[in-house]
């Protein structure tokens, strides 16, 4: 429905109308994590254009972040988890979407049934009885509680599937005359095909774990192991009003993923629209 | 290095083997090799928990102990004559009924306006995406800053305005729809985007035809749109019921449920009873009970969006 308007202007106020409210938020967030924490207060109200546009400029907050609240730490475990997973999750899920597109085999239909049904679970909803599972296993406050539950990822399997189904049997069948091994196929010939899918699907695995929050907030406790999400919520509990630190650490957690998927927003929108409009 | 590859090549040869004895049992152990790390995953930590959630329901913890006894449906009963539970059960009606039509008609109508061809639309369509790159405790965070009672913003502009400024998330009867509003600031962009990529499969042909015939705007939506869209509709109702009757972060970082119980969801209720009163028996009875409450609601949207014949 690529429609064209018969009154664009309106079309743009509405468009900057919406775009103020999406940029609001986000650019006063911006400007106040570069101020004294006085100067916020001092320019707040009356609204005027001191209120949007800061005078000192200082990376005080920044510095106190990082000295005094730890937040090199957190970054470096949430970069850690984030990457493990997506490492882990693209090998594992491939594999089994190249099993399930290539072999022709006894329960293949239920296995694709429980990878359809795991896609809809968000974390949220096994988050308190995965506790149970994930104490017993010894991994509560570890690295392990953050990454190993978030490998086995329906969806990635769901897209991989798709993208593997379209390869031409042909060419799978040739190499195995040539006396490749399945797992060679898989690995020389079809993933270096599947560039595509696999840049959406680490788009996806990261998005996940950059915003995780409930399962990390249950699965670690101490400081050592805090992600960025968890740390941000304990970061308002214990300075709720130091607004120039919560700014400038929602900044970093808003602008480290803008920086990374919307270069690749394509491959991000194609891979997740996907699931909605194909079966 | 050599020993590592060395090492990477017994391990392929013994996961998928393909010596000459045994070539055809080989064969057929094949494509669970491939499944089996994704599937042990799945199961474990996707399928049992939903399990274990109704098993670990029927279990309480002794008075003082570790030890856990059998109580039947004594976690669901307890829950029923508990007026905590009902103020959380209603709480999640209220907001799922307002949240869930909110985020798909906005959704969907952003996805109109992205999809006219304007000059400007990457600029915008751009700019729309940037929330879906927001987790919603970020997004939380700074809100509750931009709607602080006294020294927030949104008051200061209110002001600025002649408008009398307003309590917000401190209020019980302004937090839930604060929360509301902060989720779909969020939330609207992302589920927009599905809503927009089926838009752009509508054929151009159809409203064309459309036209010729002189129907009109609700004509054309009403007969063209509506049903080439439905796949990513009932997508995004079924999704965003989901999210939305799961939705934790918010209530916790923001509200604690409060002021007056007014934000306290099933999913903190929950939470609450796992990690405050050290009750998992209970936490895991109200988790099985949204559980059901998700499912039984996404059967009914299924069956009504699904095209008649």
């Amino acid at each position: 429905m690529n429609k064209r308007s018969r009154n664009p202007w309106l079309i743009y106020f509405i468009h900057v109308l919406i775009a103020a409210i999406v940029i609001l938020p986000l650019a006063f967030g911006f400007v106040s994590s570069f101020r004294h924490l006085d100067d916020i207060f001092r320019y707040m109200s009356p609204v005027t254009w001191k209120t949007f546009i800061p005078t000192n400029l200082t990376l005080e907050a920044y510095v106190n972040l990082f000295s005094i609240r730890g937040f090199g730490r957190v970054l470096f475990n949430t970069f850690f988890v984030t990457t493990l997973t997506v490492i882990f999750g693209l090998f594992v899920c491939s594999l089994a979407a190249f099993g399930l597109s290539v072999f022709n085999f006894k329960g293949r239909n239920i296995i694709f049934v429980i990878v359809l049904l795991t896609f809809m679970i968000p974390e949220e909803s096994i988050a308190i009885p995965l506790y149970r599972l994930v104490d017993s296993l010894g991994w509560i406050n570890t690295y392990y509680a953050l990454i190993v539950p978030g490998i086995a990822n329906g969806l990635v399997i769901f897209l991989y599937r798709q993208f593997f189904m379209d390869i031409p049997k042909p060419l799978l069948e040739a190499a195995r005359m040539d006396g490749a091994s399945w797992f060679k196929i898989y690995w020389s010939i079809v993933m270096p095909l599947s560039k595509p899918v696999t840049v959406t699907a680490s788009l996806l695995i990261f998005i996940q774990q950059w915003e995780s929050f409930m399962w990390p907030l249950i699965a670690t406790r101490t400081q050592e192991y805090r992600v960025i999400q968890v740390a941000l919520s304990h970061l308002r509990t214990e300075t709720g009003t130091y607004w120039n630190e919560l700014f400038a650490a929602a900044l970093i957690s808003v602008i480290i993923p803008v920086l990374i998927l919307l270069p690749l927003q394509r491959y991000f929108v194609q891979g997740i629209t996907n699931t909605s409009t194909k079966d | 290095m050599v020993k590592f590859l060395n090492k990477g090549k017994y391990l392929k040869k013994m996961l998928l083997g393909l010596g000459d004895e045994m070539k055809s049992i080989k064969n057929i152990s094949t494509p669970y090799l491939f499944l089996l790390p994704a599937l042990i995953g799945l199961l474990l930590f996707k399928i049992y928990p939903i399990f274990s959630a109704f098993l670990q329901s029927l279990f309480t913890r002794q008075f003082l102990t570790v030890e856990q006894v059998f109580v039947g449906f004594a976690n669901y009963s307890s829950l029923f004559t508990d007026p905590v539970f009902w103020n959380s059960l209603k709480v999640t009606a209220y907001f799922n009924l307002i949240i869930n039509p909110l985020q798909v008609i906005l959704a969907f109508g952003l996805a109109v306006l992205l999809n006219y061809q304007i000059r400007a639309i990457p600029i915008f369509r751009g700019i729309n995406f940037i929330p879906v790159c927001i987790s919603i405790p970020t997004a939380a965070i700074l809100w509750d800053i931009m709607l602080s009672p006294e020294q927030g913003v949104v008051n200061s502009i209110l002001i600025s305005l002649n408008l009398s400024p307003q309590p917000f998330l401190a209020s019980d009867s302004q937090a839930l729809l604060s929360l509301i509003a902060i989720a779909s600031w969020r939330g609207i962009g992302y589920w927009a985007l599905f809503f927009l990529a089926g838009l752009q499969e509508v054929p151009k042909s159809l409203y064309e035809a459309a036209s010729i015939d002189g129907a009109n705007l609700w004509q054309r939506f009403k007969n063209i749109t509506f049903p080439m869209m439905k796949r990513p509709l009932t997508f995004v109702v079924v999704s965003v019921t989901v999210a939305n009757m799961l939705l934790f972060s918010p209530m916790y970082i923001l509200t604690s449920g409060g002021p007056k119980q007014s934000t306290n969801v099933l999913m903190l209720e929950s939470y609450n009873n796992a990690f405050l009163y050290s009750n998992m028996g209970r936490a895991n009875a109200i988790v099985v009970i949204i559980l059901l409450i998700t499912l039984v609601v996404i059967a009914i949207q299924f069956k009504l969006l699904r095209p008649k014949h």
